[in-house]
């Protein structure tokens, strides 16, 4: 029953359930202490799981802990199950460590607000749903995770709900994040019914038996296919992909280090962290992995092209995290696991960084967040300059920064992968150009970022940069402990090419470590690995130039006259290449006026006048008469007393089942009696199956009935009885032996 | 072995009976010796009742664990019945909790109703377990007597004495008729011993000439309705149902509360020892459905079933007094449970001890909000609750789960116990008269939804009307912390019911004949 990992999810929880009941009584001292120690130890308790259990957590499958049986429903048994794993243990170190630096910088960021114990609460909230969703061992246990944080994030987009494109980019996310709920769902029921259990294990089992898992599902595919299709239609929503992205930039409406935490580290990353637990049902299905594959990489594609034009600071970020995002998805989409899940942790340091950088740039803004407005920061606010440098090296890929590494690793995975068969073998290597488009659209547009935030001169109002300073110690934290993640997290993860250059062999430590989980590292030609690597550097470097070209010390003369000679374009890309619209017009408009009909006629006139009209009119009748036998005096209860015992007496005497069957055989002739005292009342119905074969062969009011057999045999009578009545139907049946 | 010895030796199966009839002695005697001005005596007396509570449950709890029959086959001890005397046990406990810190018993005569509803629980305690008509008849009759004395305990109330009154004539006709049935089977069948009588009634129902089988069908089917009648008016179902609003409305509230769970667990309790083990043929629930007299008994505790959750929840609709409504719902709730007796399975008498252990601690609950609230206003109507949620929002929030609970939404225990009833009626679905099951459990569905109403009413009433003034609601310290533990509960087995399948599932066997 007591179990240590149960500890992890709990702690945050528990901290969430008290901060919401009582935080509104203590001062902020103490709710921000109980806030940060509920994660920070279940950090610790993770990290001892971890690293105190390692060779355990790593090749022995991981740490698997049963709390209680939740419940067990005939053949259905849902476990409260938990497993700490090399995947969900380097998860739950990535969501408590990061978690606890942003909880901390939130001290600073939130200082001000009024409602600081609701704040911590639901990032309490949110690191407990997180923790359970990465160490659930069954598929409900992740899904009530999954739908935790997805609640939590609603809460917190709309934290400031007063104002109402908050609250309605809360309700954006939660309905997108519904759709993709949908499509979880019914993943995990065709799952269920595949392998009659929604325990992760014995699924991952059957998809490595592959038998039950192989079989066509409907259009020739398999299980394993439209399982893995739709768990990616919840991943989708969850990790805004195409055609789901559209709540994340929106989620921007939160406050900063929710972005950080929740919409650029941590949650977001739960659809990839799905698809590599799933691997190996992905893996008997290649085609599921090349729509996710090029899903993946479109969506990097299109999100960084749409980061090009954007002028709100955390929105390009937002952008960013939607293109990263499809860059994991195309690397677990190319079967290269480790590879996604090494993106994702190097990801979760540099962008929660950069978030939390913008965080501090608007802090000193005065709360402004457009980019036009800003430049030359550099100077006034070095600390957060010089993490900004890493972070954003580290986004472009330039050599020895961890994103230099991951990205590479998901580039050579896209062109060295052998997981398609023969008729998708041009999946990979469209993946690995799109990919590289991608990268050097990231490189382009987060130097546009970099150097018109932090280059040249101011163009903020003087009040606005007056105020400008250098955020508080609790926020310049976390930025530094983030940037020295982004800095070094890529050295867990170095491929096996460069390896070879400082003389050790084999695959890296993080790829080591992830093999139990998610399988086998993808072997990859060195001769592509090196010439990969030239090629992002060259388009890392590229990029940059050309943010400088553009935009270095401010907007320069080309990107004038760039929007001047295509303003369409540029007007196009800045308006999200107006998918928005393009979903209002087809799907949000048609859906209110179907729903205003439905409403109108269901609603209003089914519901409430038919209805409701009818029931309520049935029952105020009836409760009246009620009330009136029940008047007070002691006769008329007794009269009801006796008035009831004769109608239990008459509703007793109701046909008695018959008993017995009599037969009598003269050669080949037999009658067949039922002996039954209710079956002079005429109320029943018999019907009479003489050989056997389930077919009546004679059916009236009267309890017997006669038949001529074909030969000498033991026959089987039956003697089906209805009441119409009650609806009722008995069948009494007996064998008869005709003899020669 | 004589017949001394024998009892002497069943006497260590006894022993929770025996320390709850020292303790009623004792009660008795504290309530002369402590003095009736002293600052102390509820304190002295609560623990004594405590006391002898908790002595019976650590004797219950050693207590061997076979399946026997003590006293000559009077008596019945097996895991069945001690399953019951758990709950009994525990609603005792907490009505002593409860009773303590209420308003309604002075310090002088807290005393006497403690032995009072002690000798309640040692009623019930024969009831779950006798195994001889007699036997049986007496056990009624001690959960009905004292019962009476204490629905008239206010002095010179005059709802009081009224609810006494009704409660008494209404009681003595429905035990008088219950005899008369018992005579009856005595007459035809010559012997009070549920084992005998199970064996000598299955050979006459054997097949014989279709005429003269009649008369005693008929014989047999009165016989049995009337001892119906009896537990009938101990689970308070329609149409026997009728004393049981204005008594609930007359009697202090704590023990309504008592009422309403613990002699209505006790009738299911007796209703399904003598029905569905001993004289159902083959001595097993499943044999109920071919029993007795060629009747199907199952459609007649189903049409019982059905009427009860119908008229006891129409009745509801229109009451204003919380006591009459609670009343009222608890009708309906014996109809929901007597669909897992109209189940006439295993799975059919498991749903009901599971849903009577839920609805012990959610009407319990109730009872113990409307305590708080009638405190602080001095009545209890549904006015009274107007905006206790701005007034003292624990006291709101927990018995809105109460209420929810009692209605069977999901995530509370509630919902459990209503949904394991429903399992076992719709298993039979495929069966004989499936399509009749499944109208019970499409009337039982609208049920809930007619009940939700007028819970609905009291949780509106709570949260969305204004205060009427400046009433400062603030009930006493252990109520709250049971008000808190209820709702805590019924939250945590809402989602967590593992535990009370597994028990009940160990505490289904149970003395068969044979």
């Amino acid at each position: 029953m007591f179990s240590r990992l149960l500890l992890i999810p709990l702690l945050p929880l528990l901290g969430a359930a008290y901060l919401m009941l009582a935080g509104q009584r203590h001062t902020r001292s103490v709710v921000q202490t109980i806030a940060i120690l509920a994660v920070f130890a279940s950090c610790v308790i993770s990290l001892d799981a971890f690293f105190v259990g390692l060779p355990a957590v790593v090749h022995e499958g991981g740490i698997s802990e049963l709390v209680y049986t939740w419940f067990a429903a005939g053949s259905v048994e849902v476990d409260l199950a938990l497993r700490m794993d090399s995947l969900s243990g380097l998860m739950c170190l990535v969501v408590t460590s990061i978690g606890t630096l942003i909880h901390f910088y939130s001290i600073g960021y939130m200082a001000h607000d009024e409602d600081y114990a609701r704040f911590f609460a639901y990032m309490n909230l949110f690191c407990g749903a997180m923790l359970l969703l990465v160490l659930g061992d069954t598929l409900p246990v992740l899904f009530i995770g999954w739908e935790g944080v997805g609640l939590s994030s609603y809460l917190l987009i709309g934290f400031w709900y007063k104002e109402h494109a908050n609250a309605s980019a809360g309700r954006k996310a939660f309905i997108t994040n519904r759709i993709g709920d949908f499509g979880f769902l019914i993943g995990m029921f065709l799952l269920f019914r595949a392998t009659g259990s929604l325990d992760i294990p014995v699924i991952l089992g059957a998809a490595q038996d592959g038998s039950a898992l192989s079989a066509p599902l409907w259009l020739g595919q398999s299980v394993a296919f439209w399982a893995g299709v739709f768990l990616f239609l919840g991943a989708a929503g969850k990790s805004a992909q195409i055609p789901l992205y559209v709540w994340l930039p929106d989620a921007m409406a939160g406050p900063t280090p929710v972005s950080a935490l929740i919409h650029a580290a941590t949650m977001v990353t739960a659809g990839v962290y799905l698809v590599a637990r799933m691997s190996a049902v992905y893996l008997l299905a290649p085609a599921a992995l090349a729509i996710v594959a090029l899903v993946g990489a479109l969506t990097a594609l299109f999100a960084a092209l749409i980061g090009f034009a954007q002028n709100d600071f955390k929105r390009v970020l937002a952008y960013s995290t939607v293109s990263q995002l499809g860059f994991m998805f195309a690397g677990v989409g190319t079967a290269n696991f480790a590879g996604g899940i090494f993106h994702l942790f190097t990801h979760a340091f540099f962008k929660a960084g950069l978030f939390l950088c913008a965080g501090s740039v608007m802090h000193a803004m005065s709360g402004l967040g457009d980019i036009t407005k800003m430049g030359g920061l550099g100077k006034r606010l070095p600390w957060t300059t010089r993490v900004f440098q890493i972070c954003w090296l580290s986004i472009c890929g330039v050599p020895i920064f961890s994103g230099f590494f991951s990205k590479d690793a998901l580039l050579g995975g896209a062109f060295g992968t052998e997981a398609y068969g023969h008729g998708l073998a041009w999946v990979g290597p469209l993946v690995g150009v799109i990919l590289l488009v991608a990268a050097l659209g990231t490189a382009f547009y987060m130097s546009r970022l970099y150097f018109l935030v932090f280059s040249g001169p101011c163009r903020a109002d003087e009040q606005t940069q007056h105020h400008i300073h250098e955020s508080p110690v609790s926020m310049v934290f976390p930025l530094v402990v983030l940037a020295a993640g982004a800095l070094f997290a890529g050295f867990a993860g170095v491929p096996p090419a460069l390896r070879e250059l400082f003389g050790k062999h084999g695959e890296s430590t993080l790829a080591v470590w992830l093999e139990p989980a998610v399988g086998a590292p993808l072997a990859v030609a060195h001769r592509t690995e090196w010439i990969v690597m030239g090629i992002s550097t060259a388009l890392a470097l590229v990029g940059i130039g050309f943010g400088y070209f553009f935009y270095g010390g401010g907007y320069r003369a080309p990107a004038h006259a760039f929007a001047r000679k295509l303003p369409r374009l540029v007007a196009l890309v800045r308006d999200k290449f107006r998918v928005d619209e393009i979903y209002d017009a087809i799907l949000v408009r048609p859906l209110q006026a179907l729903c205003r009909i439905t409403f109108l006629v269901v609603d209003r006139v089914l519901v409430d006048k038919i209805l409701v009209g009818i029931w309520a009119f049935v029952a105020d009748v009836g409760g009246r008469a009620c009330r009136f036998i029940q008047a007070g005096d002691v006769q008329r209860y007794l009269a009801v007393f006796a008035i009831g015992l004769a109608a239990l007496v008459w509703v007793a005497a109701r046909p008695a089942a018959p008993k017995e069957i009599q037969v009598v055989v003269t050669g080949r002739h037999a009658k067949v009696t039922l002996v039954d005292d209710e079956a002079r009342s005429g109320n029943l119905q018999y019907r009479f199956d003489f050989d056997g074969d389930g077919v009546p062969d004679r059916e009236g009011k009267t309890a017997s009935a006669s038949w001529i057999y074909g030969g000498p045999a033991r026959y089987t009578v039956a003697i089906t009885i209805e009441d119409a009545r009650w609806h009722t139907r008995r069948v009494v049946e007996r064998d008869v032996e005709v003899r020669p | 072995m004589t017949i001394t010895q024998f009892n002497i030796a069943s006497a260590s199966w006894f022993r929770p009976e025996l320390a709850l009839t020292a303790g009623i002695l004792l009660l008795f005697l504290l309530d002369v010796l402590v003095r009736k001005q002293s600052r102390y005596r509820v304190a002295v007396l609560t623990v004594a009742a405590l006391a002898c509570v908790g002595v019976a449950a650590a004797l219950l709890a050693f207590q061997p664990v076979e399946s026997r029959a003590m006293f000559n086959g009077m008596i019945a001890s097996d895991p069945f019945a001690t399953f019951w005397k758990w709950l009994f046990l525990g609603a005792a406990a907490l009505t002593v909790l409860i009773a303590a810190r209420s308003d309604e018993f002075p310090s002088p005569r807290i005393g006497v109703f403690y032995a009072l509803l002690l000798s309640v629980v040692l009623g019930m305690f024969l009831m779950a377990t006798s195994l001889d008509l007699l036997m049986l008849y007496l056990a009624i009759e001690m959960v009905s007597l004292p019962s009476y004395a204490i629905a008239g305990y206010k002095p010179g109330d005059r709802r009081a004495a009224e609810a006494s009154l009704k409660y008494v004539i209404y009681g003595g006709v429905a035990s008088g008729i219950m005899l008369f049935g018992l005579s009856y089977i005595y007459g035809l069948v010559g012997s009070t011993n549920l084992t005998a009588l199970g064996v000598r009634l299955e050979s006459l129902a054997a097949p014989a000439s279709a005429g003269g089988q009649l008369g005693l069908r008929v014989a047999l089917m009165v016989a049995v309705i009337f001892v119906l009648c009896g537990i009938g008016y101990k689970i308070a179902a329609v149409p026997w149902h009728m004393w049981c609003p204005d008594v609930y409305e007359g009697a202090p509230t704590p023990f309504v509360a008592f009422l309403s769970v613990g002699p209505k667990a006790a009738g299911f309790a007796l209703a399904v020892r003598v029905f569905y083990s001993f004289l159902a043929s083959g001595g097993g629930p499943e044999g109920f459905a071919r029993g007795l007299a060629d009747v199907p008994w199952p459609a007649v505790v189903g049409v019982l079933s059905a009427v009860t959750m119908t008229l006891g929840n129409l009745s509801a609709l229109h009451q204003n007094n919380l006591k009459r409504l609670l009343a009222y719902s608890s009708i309906s709730h014996a109809g929901y449970a007597l669909m897992g007796l109209a189940a006439a399975s295993q799975l059919g008498v498991q749903s009901v001890m599971i849903y009577m252990l839920v609805y012990l601690v959610m009407n319990l609950g109730a009872f113990l909000a409307v305590i708080a609230i009638a405190q602080a206003t001095g009545s209890e109507t549904i006015a009274d609750c107007n905006g206790l949620s701005r007034r003292h929002p624990l006291l709101a929030v927990t018995f809105a789960v109460f209420l929810f609970s009692l209605t069977g939404l999901p995530p509370l225990a509630g919902f459990v116990g209503k949904w394991y009833l429903f399992v076992a009626v719709l298993s039979h679905y495929a069966g004989d008269g499936g399509a009749w099951y499944v109208t019970l459990a499409v009337i039982a569905a609208l049920n809930t939804a007619i009940s939700l109403y007028y819970y609905v009413r009291i949780i509106r009433a709570m949260f969305i009307e204004a205060p009427a003034g400046e009433l400062v609601v603030r009930p006493r310290v252990s109520y709250q912390i049971m008000l808190g533990t209820f709702s805590a509960a019924l939250l945590l087995f809402g989602v967590w019911w593992n535990p009370l399948i597994e028990w009940t599932q160990a505490s289904l066997t149970f003395l068969t004949r044979g």
